[in-house]
């Protein structure tokens, strides 16, 4: 019983270590701060006002959790959460009783080019539903009553509008193609669109009222790019182009490393997608519901239709010599059509119920989500078009994060290869199993180490200098209405406390009030030359323009706007203070000033 | 005894290229800015 629990936990495990190791030092005392990863002390429980909201509902969630786990220890369980979360989630999609082939495919999800990349850019809410994309996909792939889609979409709901449309590109396309009779199958796919959109209400609803406006420059600074030796194509393929050089990982674009990633990303594509001698896909077509003859004694159970085997004892590490389940044995023969449901493998009694065939529905938003992001590094006039028609095609302008479904499909490759390569054989002895499983497990992370300690360093923890809190605690404790005005004019800073890294202006987080902020982005090409993408909250456009008009006192202008704080971060202090006569120094530190008008 | 054999060979290599690419990481940084202004990232 005990050597059952721990081969079930074993994924979990793995990714969990392996999130220890990536998180590093950022598991320290303090907060990690990174581009968009901000988390603060004390954080309000207040409604997005302005522009589009990107970080709705999660911000309102971490603010409600705060009163009951301190901020920063509830980001670290986030985060490390992630990691669990994701890698639990891809080893569950891995067919077959073994441990080793789905702890391989956790370990690849866990430590891959598209996480990675996404935890430097700070993007924890999009992530949440990436960790959650397995366990969505799996619910949709084994159809059944609605809430299944439902609370496995839950982190994904979390996360807000990035994280679901991820995971809507691989649910509905699973829910569409998995092997059941048509109107289960219709059945199946329109509850899942309703889950997703009473899951996606919170953030769509504010968006619709929002009237915000989408820059199509974006597109130009958002699209996907070569971060490696082989392209943006290159990259996307090993799960990498993000847009931001910053974000890549340290060391990533070693060409051998690339090489070596590459590589394993079209075997594990290879695997998953059947080809014979890779994964061993074994694939017969019973009637619905029906058990399926072969792989000692298993059968595919239909959830729509009558019940299948019962299930049987849960996975267990094969002994050596103990032969393989036909799952991974390679049979010979063409593989079968994604979509055909699957005979699962069965060493001894009935099978553990029945694997749901997702192979179709990921493959179609792997491919899917690969065209988006291709789309916006070699058509991006067809991006700018769609967006200029109409601002919601706005989220499609950072076409790479939704190469995730891929991540899946790799993943669970891998996990497909690795049970190939670390088969028992007779007389093979216990070397021939044990040495190719630890390499197999390893590869991931070996072939991106830089991701290793918190990136080296690139994610670290790190307090709030004391003058922020004693802001916050003045603002917060001023019961008169009146906007925060947030100087310098940019929405990213670059504390020297907090290592230099780029973060998003800590005070659009901190307030128990409207923040006013310079929402546009800047954006640097490789030619030196700044892109531009313009703002989307219309105030703070307006707002914008006074403050770029000329010299003169600002004070009568920000009035009038409502504002009653003025809050200037940084060294460079003075040279907002000779525009604002009359304002009242509330807090003259050298990291703020509060000025109250 | 091939597949162990095979196995040792692809795992001393990526250890090797893993241990370049790590010493290539942690060279020494300059020194952190302290900017109140700065982009979302670069291309």
């Amino acid at each position: 019983m005990r050597d059952r629990r721990l081969a079930r936990a074993a994924p979990a495990v793995a990714a969990l270590v392996a999130g220890l190791l990536a998180l590093g030092p950022a598991l320290r005392p303090g907060y990690v701060l990174r581009y968009d990863m901000v988390f603060v002390p004390d954080p309000p429980l207040t409604l997005a006002a302005g522009g589009f909201p990107r970080a709705v509902p999660s911000d309102l969630l971490v603010a409600l959790l705060a009163h009951l786990v301190p901020a920063a220890a509830l980001q670290k369980i986030v985060l490390v959460g992630l990691f669990v979360l994701a890698g639990s989630g891809a080893a569950a999609l891995v067919p077959g009783r073994r441990t080793l082939p789905k702890v391989a495919a956790a370990v690849f999800y866990a430590w891959n080019v598209y996480l990675a990349q996404r935890l430097l850019l700070g993007q924890w809410a999009l992530l949440l539903g990436v960790a959650g994309l397995p366990w969505a996909v799996r619910a949709a792939a084994r159809g059944g009553p609605p809430w299944r889609v439902a609370v496995a979409l839950l982190p994904a709901a979390a996360g807000g509008f990035q994280a679901m449309l991820v995971s809507a590109l691989a649910v509905l396309p699973v829910a569409a193609t998995r092997p059941a009779p048509r109107p289960a199958r219709l059945r199946g796919t329109l509850g899942a669109l309703a889950v997703i959109a009473l899951l996606s209400l919170p953030w769509a609803v504010p968006a619709l009222r929002a009237d915000a406006v989408t820059d199509p420059a974006g597109v130009a600074a958002f699209a996907p790019r070569a971060d490696g030796p082989f392209g943006a194509l290159g990259g996307l393929l090993g799960l990498g182009g993000i847009w931001n050089a910053q974000a890549e990982v340290p060391g990533q674009a070693a060409w051998w490393l690339a090489a070596g990633r590459l590589a394993v990303a079209a075997a594990a594509v290879a695997a998953f997608a059947g080809l014979p001698g890779l994964s061993g896909f074994r694939s017969t077509r019973p009637e619905p519901g029906a058990p399926v003859p072969g792989g000692g004694g298993t059968g595919f159970r239909n959830p729509d239709g009558p019940a299948g085997p019962p299930p049987g004892p849960p996975d267990l590490p094969s002994a050596p010599g103990t032969p393989d389940p036909p799952y991974f044995r390679g049979v010979p023969g063409p593989a079968a059509p994604p979509g055909t449901p699957v005979a699962l493998p069965g060493r001894s009694g009935p099978a553990p119920g029945a694997w749901p065939d997702c192979r179709a529905g990921l493959l179609v938003a792997a491919a899917g989500g690969l065209a988006v992001a291709l789309a916006g590094a070699y058509a991006p006039g067809l991006v700018g078009a769609l967006i200029a028609g109409w601002p919601g095609f706005g989220p499609l302008r950072d076409g790479q994060l939704y190469i995730a479904p891929l991540a899946v499909v790799q993943a669970v490759g891998f996990g497909l290869l690795a049970g190939r390569v670390t088969r028992p054989r007779p007389g093979g002895g216990r070397a021939a199993v044990a040495v190719p499983a630890v390499v197999a497990v390893l590869v991931p992370v070996l072939l991106l180490p830089g991701f290793a300690w918190g990136a080296a360093g690139r994610l670290a923890a790190v307090r709030y200098p004391a003058e922020w809190r004693q802001a916050q605690r003045i603002v917060n404790g001023d019961p008169r209405p009146g906007a925060l005005l947030s100087l310098p004019w940019g929405a990213h800073r670059a504390f020297g406390w907090n290592g230099g890294r780029v973060i998003l202006d800590p005070a659009t987080k901190a307030f128990a009030r409207r923040v006013l902020w310079n929402d546009s982005l800047t954006v640097a090409d490789r030619d030196g030359r700044v892109i531009r993408v313009g703002g989307e909250d219309r105030e703070a456009r307006r707002l914008g323009a006074v403050l770029a008009a000329g010299t003169g006192p600002l004070t009568p202008a920000l009035r009038a706007a409502g504002v009653r704080y003025v809050l200037v971060a940084g060294p460079d202090r003075n040279t907002f203070s000779s525009r604002l006569p009359g304002a009242t120094a509330v807090l003259a530190g050298g990291e703020v000033l509060l000025l109250r008008l | 005894m091939v597949r162990v054999l095979a196995a040792l060979v692809v795992g001393v290599a990526l250890a090797i290229g893993a241990s370049v690419g790590v010493v290539n990481v942690v060279a020494p940084s300059p020194e952190p800015p302290n900017k109140p202004l700065y982009n979302y990232g670069n291309r």
